[in-house]
């Protein structure tokens, strides 16, 4: 009888600390100060920003984006050259190493969507979805912002 | 007081009446002039967001922001749009808004009609006057501000521009005075803006 209390009172117990530790886990891949620059409502395009986190032992490949507000999300990458001159290119893959992070800021690499109906406006926050090669998706809420945080 | 402490309080002294010499030197020193850039700028005529054949000496007697972009570009163009904006904002905040204009000029007129302009531009709440035309003329503006755009094919399937980004601060006269980058300090234009109303 009392073997069948301590029992029970030991799997309570552990439930509530998985609940408890759960709770308050942090993900090992994760998005954070996640952004959209507000644009006009008339505005073909928007741009995100955020930091990816990897705190596992592998390097993940981030490979697209997608958001329902949004009929094409790309990754993208703003480069200069030595003559000032600003250009975008594509990013079909980009990687995480393990325990790393990366940036995707204003002038740098970014979320690039098209084709929003409606557009976001200032004070909102859209969910938007990150997809990878190894990893499952990862979706967050992004602020939408006149400047940056 | 022994002779020690006598000595340190007879230096400390001197250094204050130093550092306090310098600050009056520092803070009755006038703003500096903004040099005139003799190798960029000049007039030219482009059609404004209304359709109306636009001349930039119109804007003689006030002080001009000139910039370029495109209003399909994500991550650049809104970003000095909005910086320009909070420049003139700030400067309406002040009471010295009056003779300053902002001056957007597109290098992709395709996209960006007169009609697309007048509906993309107030939502800055910066008076900007934007400006389109066709390639020749927007081209021919762009080598007298020195301004690089080349069109090229996007990935996304529109069509995207390799560009310089400069933004080019006139004076009443129309005249070049000062050229920043993208991310230029915003209370910095805003002084300059000053010296020159």
């Amino acid at each position: 009888m009392l073997k069948r209390f301590f029992s029970a009172v030991s799997r309570t117990v552990s439930a509530v600390l998985l609940v408890a530790a759960s709770a308050g886990a942090v993900a090992d891949v994760r998005i954070e100060q996640a952004w959209l620059r507000a644009v006009p409502p008339v505005s073909p395009s928007m741009a995100g920003y955020f930091v990816l986190v990897n705190d596992t032992d592998e390097p993940v490949v981030l490979t697209g984006a997608r958001a329902e507000f949004a009929g094409m999300a790309m990754l993208h990458d703003t480069s200069t050259d030595g003559e000032g001159r600003r250009s975008m290119s594509h990013l079909k893959e980009v990687t995480i190493p393990a325990g790393e992070s990366l940036a995707f800021t204003p002038g740098g690499r970014h979320l690039m969507l098209m084709k929003m109906d409606p557009v976001p406006e200032a004070g909102e926050t859209p969910k938007v979805c990150l997809a990878f090669q190894n990893h499952a998706d990862l979706c967050g809420a992004f602020q939408v912002r006149h400047n940056e945080p | 007081m022994n002779n020690k402490d006598g000595f340190t309080s007879a230096f400390l002294f001197r250094i204050l009446v130093a550092g306090a010499a310098l600050l009056l030197v520092a803070c009755s020193e006038p703003a500096k002039e903004l040099p005139v850039n003799t190798r960029l700028g000049g007039d030219f005529t482009l059609t404004d967001h209304n359709g109306e054949r636009f001349s930039l000496s119109s804007l003689n007697g006030e002080v001009v922001i000139l910039f370029f972009g495109y209003t399909h570009c994500p991550d650049i163009c809104p970003a000095v749009l909005a910086r320009v904006s909070q420049v003139y904002r700030n400067l309406k905040e002040q009471g010295e808004a009056d003779r300053v204009q902002p001056v957007f000029v597109t290098f992709d007129p395709e996209r960006d009609t007169a009609e697309h302009l007048r509906e993309y531009l107030p939502w800055f709440k910066a008076d900007i006057i934007g400006l389109t035309g066709d390639v020749p003329a927007i081209q021919k503006v762009a080598e007298q501000y020195g301004v690089v755009f080349i069109k090229e094919d996007g990935d996304s399937g529109e069509a995207d521009f390799t560009h310089s980004d400069y933004i080019y601060l006139l004076d009443q006269q129309g005249r070049v005075r000062k050229v920043y980058p993208a991310d230029f300090n915003i209370d910095e234009v805003v002084a300059d803006v000053k010296t020159l109303l």
